[in-house]
């Protein structure tokens, strides 16, 4: 380890940057490293991803706890801070961006003054790949806490939004352009920024098949954000962005490969989705949302058709992991696993009303009775209705809660209004009750049986007091 | 639920059509639409109660609903579409004439129109011997029985039944039965009866004095006219008017046996 100045004693950077998607991405850069290449890992990140670059590794960091990461490995550790960085590189990785590479010592750069740190320390020709999350990214977007406060000790300088970073993907290539770079593939990330599981180029985005990268996205984000607390669904929110061509914009960060120069022979994949590309895309559209659709549209001829060639084509996928292309249903991802069709049916079911979606049967308001409908409507047997042991967990989100105590509210007042109705019925139909008693007394002779009784009685009563006189 | 679930024995056809006991139809669990109206489906002064479904005819029928606040219309199709689903199909014996279904109010409401000039416009229009079917109460009213018996044969379906009692549970086997003899059905206001008849192959027709319920605006009537031109006049197209009419009935949405008796509350679990 090398103190280069302004290093923080003690100090480590929380959840450093890695993933598999990124994996893949620095196996598709070593065309660009070889023997003696000098490459500079800018900033916290995973060692396990950058360990089995060839060349000579150099890595950047603030605090001298995070060098002991690198100790085992043969990588030149520098400590202290960007902006005394004097050394070049062949090669800079900085896919954790730029927010983490000042220390609280010395100046505080922003956005554009780390490039061009960064830039200087980039030799002529040299290639840097470098991520830039978006502060209108889905996951600022569904994040509860305000970015501007400061919540850890990381956060002496909390400007979220006011930094100086450009904000679209156009932006952020003119903006490298202009201090001399030439991008040569950018690529939007999910579903967050340190840890991505799913990257797609710009082409693909525009020009891919929509469904199908929706899809992946809002995989990708529901298993990340599986019992995170949000303002709001991420995989609706990542998904409906990408089917309205917005998926770039909306992405929470982006990725660039840009030479300092012109741009050099590498080719990054269009997209990578968990540890590698992405297999062929087949086109369509995922069936959770076509079913969500036809469900808002209360479409009941193209709810049973989809629930019936579901069961009949691809009946131990989830519905979120089915691309339905005209009569054509194929699973996207083959590595989730497989369930019991029934219990297909009910996963789906508890989204629709985990979602608070509008549906053609509001009398089955509980996941049972809206899974047995499904069932029937599906032609599946719904006797019994099955139960999940391993039910998914999902996104824990706050617009959805709101939603529920919606539905509660008026479920409480129905249940009040229905009770009151009853209440009444049972009035009507006790009086109803005690007159037909009365009738069946009357025509069964009770009553004259009882009177007959009383006047013997009353005679025997006479009798007595006569003889006793 | 809700008494009106029993009339023209609709809960007994859909018991049948979900295997279950037609003579003794389980309690559905809200209020089915027992009539074709402009309205959220449920009859006039039905207490509903918020919260328990209501079963309609058409999605157009659901959507209504939804707008006067009816938030849980379940769309299910009529009953009588069902009963056809499992009726034996038509044996093709040649149709003949015009079944004509006078307009009636409902029990209690009174009808100021003439029916000696609405017989009158009948007889003029139609070219084949005319079926009258009158509602149960103007068909126990020996003056209106014997006007229209004058014209032609006079017939009643049945009693719709009041309160779960003395309801005809064959009523709308009668009307299929009574239907499918004819080659038209025709009234003087477009209702159920008209459109059953254009599901079933009879040719449609609305005409002649609508004869306005005592108090009733005109506007309704209008109203309806306006939005289903091609279920109106004395020889409507009836291509347009059997798809209207099978769109109005639900003829699109009818659920399995296994889902109605989920969505009706007849699962036994």
């Amino acid at each position: 380890m090398r103190h280069i100045g302004g290093e923080m004693a003690g100090w480590s950077d929380a959840t450093p940057t890695g993933g598999p998607a990124y994996g893949h991405l620095l196996e598709a850069l070593r065309p660009l490293v070889q023997a003696g290449t000098r490459v500079l890992v800018a900033g916290p990140h995973d060692p396990g991803l950058v360990a089995g670059l060839p060349g000579e590794l150099t890595c950047l960091v603030r605090g001298e706890q995070d060098a002991d990461l690198w100790e085992d490995l043969p990588v030149a550790v520098l400590c202290g801070s960007l902006a005394k960085l004097t050394d070049q590189f062949d090669v800079i990785i900085a896919l954790d961006g730029v927010a983490r590479l000042c220390t609280v010592e010395g100046p505080q750069y922003d956005w554009t003054e780390s490039l061009q740190a960064l830039c200087r320390a980039l030799r002529p020709g040299g290639a840097l790949l470098l991520a830039v999350e978006n502060e209108l990214g889905v996951h600022k977007l569904v994040d509860r806490t305000v970015v501007t406060s400061a919540h850890t000790d990381a956060d002496w300088r909390p400007v979220g939004e006011y930094d100086d970073k450009p904000g679209t993907p156009a932006r952020l290539r003119d903006r490298l352009t202009a201090e001399g770079l030439t991008v040569s593939w950018l690529g939007s990330a999910w579903p967050l920024p340190a840890a991505p599981s799913f990257i797609a180029d710009e082409p693909t985005l525009r020009h891919g098949p929509a469904g199908a990268l929706a899809a992946a996205a809002s995989g990708a984000a529901g298993a990340a954000y599986a019992r995170r607390r949000v303002l709001s669904d991420p995989r609706r929110l990542s998904s409906a962005a990408i089917r309205a061509g917005l998926g770039a914009e909306l992405a929470p960060a982006w990725v660039v490969l840009a030479f300092r120069g012109m741009a050099g022979p590498v080719r990054l994949p269009p997209v990578v989705l968990g540890t590698g590309p992405m297999p062929q895309l087949p086109p369509g559209q995922l069936l959770e949302e076509l079913l969500i659709g036809a469900c808002l549209r209360h479409d009941l001829p193209a709810i049973r058709r989809l629930l019936a060639a579901w069961v009949a084509e691809q009946p131990t996928a989830t519905a979120n992991n089915v691309l339905v292309d005209g009569d054509v249903f194929a699973v996207l991802d083959e590595t989730r696993p497989r369930v019991e069709p029934a219990i297909a049916v009910r996963r789906f079911a508890t989204t629709l009303l985990a979602g608070g979606y509008e549906q053609p049967w509001p009398a089955a308001g509980d996941t049972d009775s809206l899974t047995a409908v499904l069932l029937a409507a599906a032609g599946l047997h719904p006797d019994p209705v099955p139960a999940d042991d391993e039910p998914l967990p999902a996104p824990d989100s706050l617009r959805e809660h709101e939603e529920r105590v919606r539905r509660l509210e008026e479920q409480l007042a129905d249940a009040a209004a229905r009770i009151r109705h009853v209440e009444s019925e049972l009035v009507v139909r006790d009086g109803e009750l005690r007159r037909a008693r009365l009738q069946i007394d009357m025509f069964s002779g009770k009553v004259g049986y009882r009177v007959t009784r009383l006047g013997a009685r009353a005679a025997r009563k006479a009798v007595r007091i006569l003889k006793n006189r | 639920m809700h008494h009106a679930n029993h009339f023209y024995g609709h809960a007994h056809v859909l018991a049948a059509y979900c295997g279950l006991d037609p003579e003794d139809p389980p309690r559905i669990n809200g209020y089915l639409q027992h009539g074709w109206n402009v309205v959220d489906g449920l009859g006039a002064g039905t207490p509903y109660v918020s919260g328990r479904p209501v079963f309609v005819w058409s999605e157009q029928t659901r959507r209504r609903a939804w707008s006067m606040g009816r938030r849980y219309a379940t769309t299910v199709g009529a009953p009588f579409l069902y009963l056809l689903s499992m009726a034996e199909p038509d044996d093709g014996t040649a149709r003949e004439g015009t079944i004509w279904y006078p307009f009636h109010g409902w029990e209690g409401q009174h009808i100021a129109g003439d029916h000696q000039r609405l017989i009158d416009e009948i007889l003029e229009t139609e070219d084949g011997p005319v079926t009258f079917c009158l509602y149960w109460h103007e068909y126990r009213d020996d003056r209106i029985r014997r006007r229209y018996e004058k014209a032609g044969r006079v017939i009643c379906h049945g009693y719709r039944g009041l309160r779960r009692r003395d309801t005809d549970t064959r009523f709308l086997h009668h009307q299929l039965g009574e239907l499918r003899r004819h080659r038209r059905v025709a009234s003087n206001r477009l209702s159920s009866a008209v459109l059953y008849g254009a599901a079933v192959g009879c040719e449609p027709a609305v005409y002649g004095d609508p004869m306005q319920l005592a108090g009733e605006v005109r506007a309704i009537a209008e109203r309806i006219r306006r939005q289903w031109p091609e279920l109106h006049g004395k020889s409507p197209d009836p291509v347009a008017a059997r798809e209207s009419a099978r769109a109005e009935l639900g003829a699109d949405v009818l659920a399995s046996p296994a889902e109605l008796r989920e969505t009706l509350g007849w699962a036994v679990r």
